[in-house]
């Protein structure tokens, strides 16, 4: 897909290329945006704001990365700004039980081992869990996280090793568990 | 050995990772019809329900903005020059050794160049006004930004970073701001503020990381290459 000649289009108000704009990148913002608050209700309004956003602004996009980038970057932005960090605690532990996995796992891990580590997941800084999220779990590139929070890919890198070093802490006592 | 141990355990962690606030199926339709009829002004369906910023501080802000076209009117005789030089906010690069190297804000195509803030020294479309109370408030964001980079950890940022951050967002919405290098600005520092307003507790690492931030995205230069140097807005 072009993305000039997309964004041209929308710039220009042609309705079908908002639609295709949308179409092309809903999924993986509402996505890592579930990922960050686990919750359906705040993942549906925070997507909503973060595409009616989008096209506010979309002509000061300069091209400089993929316009998915761009986008995951207001997305951030507006989770970062909407959310409450004990609310989220809180909703984690319940949604956790009717949680439905979107790829079955070769080894199903334990319920103990899911939530200590959604415990020490949502205990990560904001940062680490971030980027965790959106490598580890969303699959974005270094590269991806960096334009879209603004940081080195080094950076990107740092935090991610950073996010694992703190988590296997937490989770040393399913490590011997697992041993082969 | 250690290193296989860890290993193991990253690879468990990932796996298990996949059901944490696993998303359900994306809810693309509903959303897409909100979203036409939030942006067409009608009532929506699926009701917002982050938007619980109170009436009052929204009225707060408007007042700000109003009050610096009041304070603009008032200081800013019509026939003295313009609180901010119109050089400043044309488009050129940011000033700083560094923007050569790797500067996130290169200079504006001559495409994309808004004619009325053209190097001649015609006023812009924007009027006086509006742009002291945008310089107004760039001077506090780069203030806030130099202080908390500096200790971090001995001041609550969130709150003051919140209200900027408000404050940010309704310049943004306003389209007042006609300068394209100041709208992009203005994007890059809602984030940043965006993350400061999330920080809890002692987070050094989150603090590090916005540090990098502004870093990356030469915010500070950015900000003083466009703030005007008259006491009027200083002050």
């Amino acid at each position: 897909m072009d993305t000039k000649s997309l964004v041209a289009r929308v710039l220009a108000g042609d309705q079908d290329a908002e639609r295709e704009l949308y179409d092309t990148n809903v999924d993986r913002v509402y996505r890592l945006i579930y990922r960050m608050v686990g919750d359906a209700e705040q993942a549906t309004d925070y997507t909503q704001d973060t595409f009616i956003r989008t096209f506010e602004r979309l002509a000061t996009f300069r091209h400089e990365s993929a316009l998915s980038t761009w986008i995951t970057a207001i997305a951030i932005s507006v989770v970062y700004n909407g959310q409450r960090k004990v609310k989220r605690l809180r909703a984690r532990e319940v949604d956790l039980e009717h949680a439905e996995p979107v790829a079955i796992p070769a080894r199903e891990a334990d319920p103990d081992l899911k939530r200590k580590l959604a415990a020490a997941i949502e205990a990560l800084p904001t940062g680490y869990r971030t980027v965790f999220l959106m490598h580890d779990v969303e699959g974005y590139t270094h590269e991806e996280i960096g334009s879209a929070l603004g940081i080195q890919e080094g950076t990107s890198k740092a935090q991610l090793s950073r996010a694992r070093a703190r988590l296997r802490q937490q989770l040393a006592d399913f490590a011997g568990d697992r041993a082969s | 050995m250690m290193d296989e141990r860890e290993d193991r355990l990253d690879e468990l962690i990932r796996d298990a990772a996949r059901d944490f606030n696993a998303p359900p199926v994306t809810p693309r339709a509903e959303m897409w019809e909100a979203i036409q009829a939030r942006r067409r002004g009608a009532p929506a369906e699926i009701r917002p329900i982050s938007r619980r910023r109170p009436l009052v501080l929204v009225f707060g802000i408007a007042a700000l903005l109003a009050l610096g076209v009041a304070i603009g009117r008032l200081t800013v005789p019509r026939a003295a020059p313009l609180p901010v030089p119109p050089a400043t906010l044309s488009a050129r690069p940011a000033a700083g050794g560094d923007t050569a190297v790797s500067s996130p804000e290169p200079a504006v195509a001559p495409a994309r160049r808004q004619p009325a803030v053209a190097s001649s020294g015609s006023q812009s479309l924007t009027t006086p006004a509006s742009r002291l109370a945008t310089g107004l408030h760039l001077t506090q964001v780069e203030s806030f930004l130099t202080e908390f980079g500096t200790r971090p950890e001995t001041g609550d940022y969130t709150g003051r970073a919140r209200d900027l951050l408000t404050d940010t967002r309704l310049l943004i919405d306003s389209k007042r701001v006609e300068d394209l290098r100041i709208q992009r600005l203005l994007l890059d520092l809602e984030l940043v503020l965006a993350q400061i307003a999330a920080l809890s507790g002692d987070r050094r690492e989150d603090v590090d990381l916005i540090a990098d931030a502004v870093a990356q995205r030469h915010l500070r230069t950015r900000l003083r290459s466009v703030l005007p140097t008259g006491p009027a807005i200083r002050s």
